[in-house]
């Protein structure tokens, strides 16, 4: 195997690096002048933030009608944005935790990055159930904390459930990324030349030495809270299917939804980190760390969670005939069929049938179809959670009730804000921190393992 | 190429001839219990077909656990279990004979399945809506289709493999590739309808989305067990215990413990969506086996399968204590069992757990003559795919 | 005061992983105890040639999960049955079918707090100084250095015999760390 370094084919790193030369193609990043192109999408994503935070505050203002939330359908946009984001965000964790404990060392190029994703999807999608409450000001009504009308939160919601989920999600999730970050920091004060930043980035790197002593604890803390993340991410989608599921609505209450949910999350999640991904790589010139060989290896992943995808839908479908239940095959024959027929086909197009292109290796390997493909995806997951959320809605028990949902200009605004609010932090980690997990990517180098030279000396 | 360190490795003379002994003693003694589970049919026939059902679905669960196991390594490329591989493949091989086993089903369709009776289908407007799906000569149909497929793939996974230790040609290895990617499409689906049409459709009216997922997490934590049990047996049999060392057993250990955790998960989700929506049309399948003694049952799955397994092997060290991971591994399999009876039993018996000599012959029988086929066809056969070009990496692993 | 009293250490410098673990072996094996290696990445089997024991984290980590399971259904229990009980769906007062979620959560929740102040907590950090910030080298460690400190409070401590061992056994480039700043 030791020999197997000659060539390139098995290598996770391309392009003859050796340890100095890793650091350098990383840690430069955030030394190098600003480039003219990040000004630019940066000062985009801010215009954007800040129409979010207009329109925030005119909901806020105004109350939750400005949306097109109205009797039959109390649920739209504001939470199939929740949840796509929350979906896009359990990508991350996914590769930093479940393919680490799988000890996948491709995972090393793209965790960093995803992780971040990750946090910056979840404050997202964290948002919108905030602002959703209507009136804001009492939002701490959520928490258990003692008050003088001694009523507490209905531990038996699953809306309340949401709420420890998220907030343990994105926790958990900050806390990794941050341990994650502590080694590449210290790369970075150690780097850097400026007086200012030298102890910006020392302080957040808290002293840290690369110390064996460290590295003991440090790798022990590391597994853990991949074990830890592991459940969790499960846990929160599952969580969020609950939302749905434990409820009576025909098309909400199946018992699929839990590993659905997840599957479909991270099937979405892994679709955004492509989409990114693959422009950062190209901007960056990170082609010889974030190789062609993960891009073909995401793919087949997202193959995989979009066929789990496809037999769920399949499953709900069949058993709703099969049920006999009368609501339950109106809802779903409804789905396919009735007002919003348009929304399934574009979620069974986008969710079932793209991502069938990446049985064929050519086009798992080929960068453009896979860039297209990936925002495929992610039109089509939100599609999914629009058509779970307002068809089971609008239609639903009694006829004479029923309606049709139109977004109003404050929905598409606050959604494509979200975009605003996601880039803005996105750039500033692309700008300041290390993109990669520089120390990690160094660990999966043949050169790291001491076998290598004891081999190559016996040679 | 190859490192140093194969040379001194038995790799290409391991095997297992004293498996023939072991079949020899496993083999008949399953004959006979099965022959035994059949002869109730002169006296208890009713009760004989609920015993034979959840034998057959507790010895196929096993089964198809098994060959999602290999599907998956080969999909995946995992060079980790290379060295331990043989086993599930043989363990999948089996599955060829499977519909050997269902023939006595098709016998007892009227007492196990009450869509089939008539007079349930003159009656009950629900069992006349799923007729087009429930209905004998489909229901065949299917059986038949998922034999099939499983059939198939357990054979040609095992036959390649095979031939790959005596050919050493690689585009064999290709071939499992290209065979399990759609394999596992198909696994799923006909997983999922055959856990339908086995033991959902027992009631006819219940239904749950969720439930091939649940038979695919019992499947695949019961397999996991049986691998583990085997390759540790082994270990102290042979010399496979130069080849397979402390971090192989470790990663079987953590994907015992994760599959237990998962395991737990669908099972967990499944109740709370049925027990929360509290509809009567899917709280009854839950409320029979609630039902008196039979809820003890239901605590012993939530104890012993979830919360003991996962306290036990929480520990790093637990996970690779060959003593502890049998011991768990026997009891996952016991109540692996059990929970196909907590399934299918309290159909005829409501409101009392009710455990019959034949349960338990039924029991004994599937898993001896399994075991014995087993022990006869890995000692005709190398322990590890030897000619397996991830074979080196494999047995580097540390 | 002597120059070598406020001397913090001897810091060797190493070629590559192997020789780095070739040195710490050696150095446990002469009988040291108060040394340490530097490396840009966690070295496989570092540990064992160190003569490291097992990082207690874990059972940091087990006493906060227990904390968080136990205070979960605490939590859920007091609120829901003795603070202020209120009938929801017909279900009873303990729901606890609809407190495994929470409590899951903050068993997650509170672990990971556990591994995370555990961690700093065994390997002492923050830190806002170190006496190995001296070395003219150190700032390698974080790029492509492997080093190895022997700090001068080891009971075997005798100066020019520690820098001949080092040299000894390969060091490539050998550096007094003073304790104070230079």
């Amino acid at each position: 195997m030791s020999q197997s370094s000659d060539t390139q084919k098995d290598l996770l790193v391309k392009g003859n690096h050796d340890f100095a030369s890793v650091t350098r193609l990383i840690s430069d990043i955030p030394q190098q002048k600003t480039p003219a192109w990040w000004y630019i999408a940066f000062g985009i994503s801010n215009i954007l933030l800040a129409m979010l935070l207009g329109m925030v505050i005119l909901l806020i203002w105004n109350g939750i009608g400005v949306w097109g939330l109205n009797q039959p359908v109390g649920w739209g946009w504001d939470i199939t944005n929740f949840v796509w984001w929350v979906g896009i965000g359990h990508a991350g964790t996914l590769i930093s935790a479940i393919l680490f404990l799988f000890r996948q060392g491709w995972r090393t190029a793209i965790n960093r990055f995803a992780e971040a994703m990750t946090i910056f999807a979840v404050m997202c999608a964290g948002l919108f159930p905030a602002i959703h409450v209507g009136r804001i000001w009492a939002i701490y009504w959520i928490f258990p904390l003692p008050n003088s009308m001694q009523l507490w939160p209905n531990f038996n919601s699953p809306l309340l459930w949401d709420v420890f989920a998220v907030a343990t999600y994105f926790t958990v999730s900050t806390l990794f990324w941050y341990v994650g970050l502590i080694p590449d920091l210290a790369t970075m004060r150690d780097k850097v030349k400026g007086f200012y930043s030298k102890i910006a980035y020392g302080v957040f790197a808290l002293g840290w030495t690369g110390s064996n002593r460290h590295w003991q604890h440090y790798e022990k803390a590391y597994m853990i809270l991949a074990g830890l993340a592991t459940p969790l991410v499960l846990s929160v989608h599952t969580i969020v299917s609950f939302d749905f599921a434990v409820s009576i609505i025909p098309g909400w209450h199946t018992t699929i939804f839990p590993p659905y949910f997840v599957a479909g999350a991270v099937f979405s999640g892994f679709a955004m980190v492509l989409t990114l991904m693959i422009i950062t790589r190209k901007l960056y010139h990170l082609e010889d760390i974030m190789t062609i060989d993960h891009i073909e290896k995401m793919n087949i992943i997202i193959l995989v969670t979009g066929n789990m995808v496809g037999f769920a839908y399949a499953m709900e479908f069949f058993i709703a005939w099969y049920g006999g239940v009368e609501y339950e095959k109106f809802a779903f024959i409804n789905r396919a069929f009735g007002p919003y027929a348009w929304a399934y086909w574009i979620m069974i197009t986008c969710n079932v049938v793209a991502p069938q292109f990446f049985w064929v290796k050519k086009f798992r390997r080929h960068i453009g179809l896979t860039f297209f493909l990936s925002i495929v995806i992610n039109i089509g997951m939100w599609f999914e959670r629009f058509v779970i959320t307002v068809t089971s809605l609008a239609q639903d028990f009694l006829p004479s009730s029923w309606g049709y949902f139109s977004p109003t200009y404050v929905d598409v605004l606050t959604y494509v804000g979200t975009f605003g609010l996601f880039f803005t932090f996105f750039l500033l980690f692309l700008r300041f921190l290390p993109m990669v997990a520089i120390s990690e990517v160094k660990g999966v180098m043949p050169q790291a393992d001491p076998a290598y030279y004891r081999n190559n000396q016996k040679h | 190429m190859k490192p140093d360190i194969e040379s001194n490795l038995p790799t290409e003379s391991l095997s297992f001839p004293e498996g023939r002994q072991l079949a020899r003693i496993f083999l008949p003694a399953g004959m006979i219990a099965l022959i035994l589970t059949l002869s109730g049919i002169f006296f208890n026939a009713e009760r004989f077909f609920y015993s034979w059902l959840t034998g057959f679905t507790f010895i196929a669960s096993i089964l198809l656990g098994a060959l999602f196991f290999v599907m998956v390594q080969h999909v995946t490329r995992s060079s980790w279990s290379v060295v331990l591989r043989r086993i599930p493949e043989t363990i999948s091989y089996q599955l060829i004979l499977l519909p050997v086993f269902f023939i006595p089903i098709l016998f007892g369709m009227e007492y196990l399945y009450e869509w089939i009776r008539p007079e349930r289908i003159a009656t009950d407007e629900l069992t006349q809506h799923k007729l087009p799906y429930l209905n004998f000569p489909f229901f065949i149909l299917r059986n038949i289709l998922y034999f099939i497929v499983w059939g198939f793939l357990g054979y040609k996974l095992y036959k390649n493999s095979i031939a790959l230790d005596h050919s050493g040609d690689l585009s064999l290895d290709k071939k499992q590739r290209v065979l399990s990617a759609p394999g596992i499409l198909l696994f799923a689906l006909t997983v999922a309808f055959a856990s339908f049409d086995w033991m959902m459709s027992m009631d006819s009216h219940w239904f749950s989305t969720m439930f091939g997922v649940y038979y695919f997490s019992m499947s695949f934590q019961a397999a996991l067990a049986l691998i583990v049990i085997i390759t540790l047996f082994l270990i102290k049999k042979t010399a496979f215990s130069k080849i397979i060392n402390q971090a192989h057993i470790h990663d079987l250990g953590a994907l015992l413990f994760g599959f237990t955790v998962f395991y737990a998960y669908i099972a967990f989700s499944q109740f709370l969506l049925i027990y929360y929506a509290n509809i009567p049309e899917e709280t009854l399948w839950y409320y029979y086996r609630f039902e008196g003694s039979w809820i003890y049952l239901a605590y012993l799955f939530l104890i012993g399968r979830f919360v003991l397994p996962f306290i036990l092997l929480l520990n790093k060290r637990a996970k690779s204590n060959h003593a502890l991971l049998t011991g768990v591994s026997i009891w996952i399999l016991f109540l692996n069992f059990l929970e196909m009876f907590w399934i299918i039993i309290p159909i005829l018996h409501k409101g009392a757990i009710s455990v019959h000599w034949l349960d338990v012959a039924s029991f004994v029988g599937f898993l001896c003559l399994s075991i014995g086929f087993f022990f006869y066809l890995l000692a005709q056969n190398s322990l590890i795919p030897k000619k397996d070009p991830l074979l080196a990496e494999s047995l580097k692993k540390h | 005061m002597t120059p070598s009293s406020n001397t913090y250490g001897i810091l060797a410098e190493f070629k590559n992983p192997a020789d780095l673990m070739d040195a710490a072996a050696s150095v446990r094996d002469a009988g040291y105890t108060r040394f340490d290696v530097f490396s840009p990445f966690p070295i496989h089997g570092m540990d064992d040639a160190m003569g490291l024991k097992p990082s207690k984290l874990g059972w940091i980590v087990l006493i906060h999960g227990i904390i968080g399971l136990l205070g979960g259904i605490a939590l859920q229990v007091w609120s829901m049955d003795i603070a202020y009980p209120v009938h929801i769906s017909g279900k009873p007062y303990l729901n606890f079918p609809a407190f495994v979620p929470v409590t899951f959560a903050l068993v997650i929740l509170l672990s990971a707090f556990g591994t995370f102040f555990g961690l700093f907590f065994l390997s002492k950090l923050p830190k806002l100084h170190h006496p190995i910030f001296h070395s003219n080298h150190i700032e390698r460690a974080t790029d492509d250095g492997f080093f190895l400190c022997i700090e001068s409070k080891d009971p075997l401590w005798d100066k020019n015999k520690t820098i001949d061992f080092l040299t000894s056994i390969g060091a490539s480039t050998i550096e007094q760390i003073p304790e104070e700043s230079p």
